[in-house]
């Protein structure tokens, strides 16, 4: 049997009058690399939000491996879940390095402990980006920006990375590069489910996917595979599978309906 | 900038310019080539003739009832004012606000004024109220709930500080001739009147303000990045802002009941600070307490010392502050869309 990392039953919620999520049903597994498809301005954003406690549903349940989202504190969520927003801006120049250690606010109090400094060099290591460590963040590129954000969710030790769009910003190298990262993390004690805009390079090395469509959750009998129908009744498009060198490519097409 | 040497202005200039002050000011006598041998004297063998004797006594009276209380006063004052204008940036995330623009001075004169001409103890308590009414509208004005953007914070803020200004000259208007030179001397910022009972009314609300931003600053760090990335740490962003804007009311408000509006000196100060050691509040806290108060008295002594008559502080930051806030929008590339 599956354990679930998130269980999310029956939830709704509205801007104003406004519904975008009508009672979504959906389970992430855990150690899975989860990835959540759906148009622009669907409520996966909002869904994301909600979970890692940024906004709160207006009516239904989540748990969070095994526990109510209402009852967790700030502090115990963020060592469960680490959460990736869609922008983050820095207003001032604060080093790599500087930004990387807020991450341990939560648990570190009013000073970062030596144990912190080490590990943002540990995670920078694995990133691969330990020449930025002294680098002002605000001059950084995109892509970079995005990488260091990433590893300032890691500095939370968390279980589960909530990420939205985390390929956002980054050029064609950089996009498999955090794919293969994110695929290693799932198989190394990790949950990572993310929201991707680009079908063709989630399937390429997630193994669970789920589509929000019309403020629900469709999740597909075999959520491994790459699913032609709901995916054109989703993004109202055409979308081509094919075979190369025995692995399975998904393509849109083009001819929108 | 050599971090050597960002640190020697930063944190070696306050002693010697503390000791420098006591003896820069406007009576001739007092001369610490006079006072050195005289206090040898004293300390050495304790025997003087009747004129030493006399002037000794005259030299300590200035050095330690009116220059000590003053030169503590503009250290402490200097502290607070950049501080407070060092933590508003963070929790803003806006590098143009500080306690003036935000209208806090402006509160708290009015707060202050009110008690002065009514007579009311606790000037200071005044200010307080005066000045968080002000913080509060120009947040609620510049809309709370959603991101806060760097254009309408200012502009709420200047609002709030116009209504206030209006309302200080509304108070001088019906307040009688007498007050009313008090009140115009004090309202444009000026330190000339320090004396330890000023300084026992601000030492400990400013201190107490500056130990408690002190053991917050790395924590600004984060909440500089946004009520989101700060949420989704695991910290709840509310609590922290509460204290730390209430330090900064706090702080602004006491001085401005003590030394009336020194307007600009918190916006500048905690650039240069920044400049000189980087963005990290760990850093730039103490940088804002220890520079923040050396560089006021070093523009106090500038207004003590380069004309015949004084000019009020307040008159030196804004022209100065004036400046740098041009020179900080254009930086900026403000996006007035």
């Amino acid at each position: 049997m599956i354990t679930e990392a998130i269980h999310i039953e029956d939830l709704h919620y509205a801007y104003g009058d406004k519904p975008v999520l009508n009672g979504v049903n959906a389970i992430f597994p855990e150690n899975k690399f989860s990835v959540l498809l759906g148009i622009n301005g669907g409520g996966k954003s909002t869904l994301f939000k909600i979970i890692a406690g940024l906004l709160k549903g207006d009516q239904g349940s989540i748990r969070i491996c095994g526990q109510e989202i209402d009852k967790l504190r700030f502090k115990d969520r963020a060592s469960l879940i680490g959460f990736l927003p869609q922008f983050t801006q820095s207003v001032f120049s604060f080093t790599v390095e500087e930004i990387l250690l807020t991450g341990r606010t939560a648990f570190s109090g009013f000073a970062p402990k030596k144990e912190d400094r080490l590990l943002v060099d540990k995670i920078l290591k694995d990133l691969s980006i330990t020449r930025l460590k002294d680098k002002p963040f605000t001059q950084l590129s995109g892509g970079e920006q995005q990488i260091v954000m990433i590893g300032r969710l890691l500095m939370q030790k968390p279980k589960i990375l909530l990420l939205d769009e985390p390929t956002n910003h980054l050029d064609v190298y950089y996009q498999h590069y955090l794919m293969e990262k994110l695929k290693d993390y799932s198989e190394n004690d990790f949950t990572v489910i993310a929201i991707m805009h680009n079908p063709t390079l989630a399937f390429q090395y997630a193994d669970h996917f789920c589509y929000l469509h019309h403020g629900n959750i469709y999740t597909p009998s075999n959520p491994k595979e790459p699913n032609v129908e709901l995916l054109e009744k989703v993004y109202s498009m055409s979308f081509v599978e094919f075979m190369r060198e025995g692995k399975k490519f998904m393509l849109p097409f083009g001819e929108i309906h | 900038m050599n971090r050597k040497i960002a640190n020697i202005i930063c944190f070696g200039l306050p002693l010697p310019m503390l000791v420098i002050s006591l003896f820069i000011g406007s009576s001739a006598q007092v001369n610490v080539f006079d006072y050195l041998p005289l206090l040898y004297k004293k300390l050495a063998d304790g025997i003087m003739n009747v004129d030493e004797a006399a002037q000794y006594e005259m030299i300590s009276n200035i050095l330690f009832n009116v220059r000590m209380p003053r030169i503590l006063l503009t250290f402490l004052v200097g502290a607070a004012l950049s501080t407070s204008g060092g933590v508003l940036q963070g929790i803003f995330r806006n590098p143009l606000v500080d306690s003036y623009i935000l209208g806090i001075s402006s509160g708290a004169a009015f707060g202050a004024s009110l008690a002065i001409v009514y007579s009311l103890s606790f000037v200071n308590v005044y200010a307080f109220v005066g000045g968080s009414i002000a913080v509060v509208l120009t947040y609620m004005i510049a809309g709370s709930h959603k991101q806060i953007s760097t254009v309408s914070i200012i502009l709420s803020g200047m609002i709030i500080s116009g209504v206030f200004m209006a309302l200080l000259t509304m108070v001088q208007y019906i307040s009688n001739p007498y007050k009313l030179q008090a009140i115009v001397q004090w309202a444009m910022g000026n330190l000339h009147a320090a004396s330890w009972i000023e300084l026992k009314q601000a030492f400990l609300p400013i201190l107490i303000c500056l130990i408690i931003v002190f053991v917050y600053r790395w924590r600004i760090n984060l909440l500089a990045l946004g009520d989101d990335a700060a949420k989704s740490v695991g910290v709840n962003p509310a609590f922290d802002k509460l204290i730390l804007i209430i330090c900064a009311t706090l702080m602004t408000t006491t001085t401005v009941a003590v030394a009336g509006i020194i307007s600009f000196y918190g916006l500048f100060l905690p650039h240069i600070v920044r400049m000189l050691l980087g963005s990290d509040n760990s850093k730039s806290i103490p940088g804002n307490i220890f520079l923040g108060g050396s560089f006021l008295l070093l523009i106090d002594n500038l207004s003590r010392a380069l004309f015949v008559f004084e000019v009020p502080i307040g008159i030196f930051t804004t022209i100065l502050g004036g400046a740098f806030f041009v020179f900080l929008m254009r930086k900026n590339k403000l996006n007035w869309n």
